[in-house]
């Protein structure tokens, strides 16, 4: 079962230094996007990798197209000797960015993210007009409806009076 | 929550602008209405009810197919 909302808490909770970019931010805002992975920009301090593997250890996280008798150890390292990551989880896919196009690292994202309640806890999300900025730096096509929703949703809350 | 304003302009949208570029595509702004209306929180947690909903249904299909295949 997909509990992305669920991972978030537990991220939230654990005080992990993180952003959520992707389809759950679009979600978020109020775009009608569904999306299967849970985005986040990372902080890669020592600190935050180790919370970071604590919460996401006992999901038992695998590489995304890992052969499934390969054996995979997790833990802060594993997150030390790489940037970006595509897990799945048993509560669902979490990528994890180091770094996203054309906005940065984590500590350029937090100063474009909006902290929200999301009922008792809360986090992070990447604004709408940074949102825009990475998908078009990320020029995928699948990406051209959320960009059109995205758009739409600036649109609606600039006040023009 | 979403005031009116908002909600008007989503179901109103000036001509050519961004929603209703958006509307043109294709985007359903009805359902950016409804969003809007809930919680960041009841948004997220609807994504995970959606993904859940089409494994379920895939999951049934599947099993309708290999059902057929059987009694073929």
């Amino acid at each position: 079962m997909n509990n992305l909302f669920k991972v978030t808490q537990l991220l939230a909770e654990a005080e992990v230094k993180f952003v959520i970019v992707g389809g759950v931010a679009i979600r978020g805002h109020g775009g009608n996007y569904v999306t299967e992975d849970l985005d986040i920009c990372y902080s890669r301090t020592r600190e935050n990798l180790k919370k970071l593997a604590g919460v996401l250890a006992p999901l038992t996280p695998r590489p995304r197209g890992f052969e499934a008798d390969l054996p995979f150890i997790f833990d802060w390292t594993t997150l030390q000797h790489g940037t970006n990551f595509t897990f799945t989880t048993t509560m669902g896919n979490v990528d994890l960015l180091g770094e996203v196009k054309g906005l940065g690292i984590y500590d350029d994202l937090i100063s474009q993210s909006l902290r929200v309640d999301l009922d008792g806890f809360s986090a992070n999300l990447l604004s709408i007009p940074a949102l825009i900025i990475a998908k078009t730096a990320a020029g995928r096509p699948k990406d051209e409806a959320g960009l059109k929703v995205l758009y739409a949703l600036r649109e609606s809350e600039i006040d023009d009076e | 929550m979403m005031d009116r304003k908002r909600e008007e302009k989503l179901l109103n949208p000036r001509p050519g602008g961004r929603i209703a570029d958006a509307r043109d595509y294709g985007i359903d702004l009805t359902q950016l209405v409804e969003n809007l209306r809930l919680t960041p929180a009841q948004r997220i947690k609807n994504n995970d009810a959606a993904v859940n909903s089409f494994r379920k249904f895939e999951a049934a299909v599947r099993r309708r197919k290999a059902e057929q295949k059987a009694t073929d």
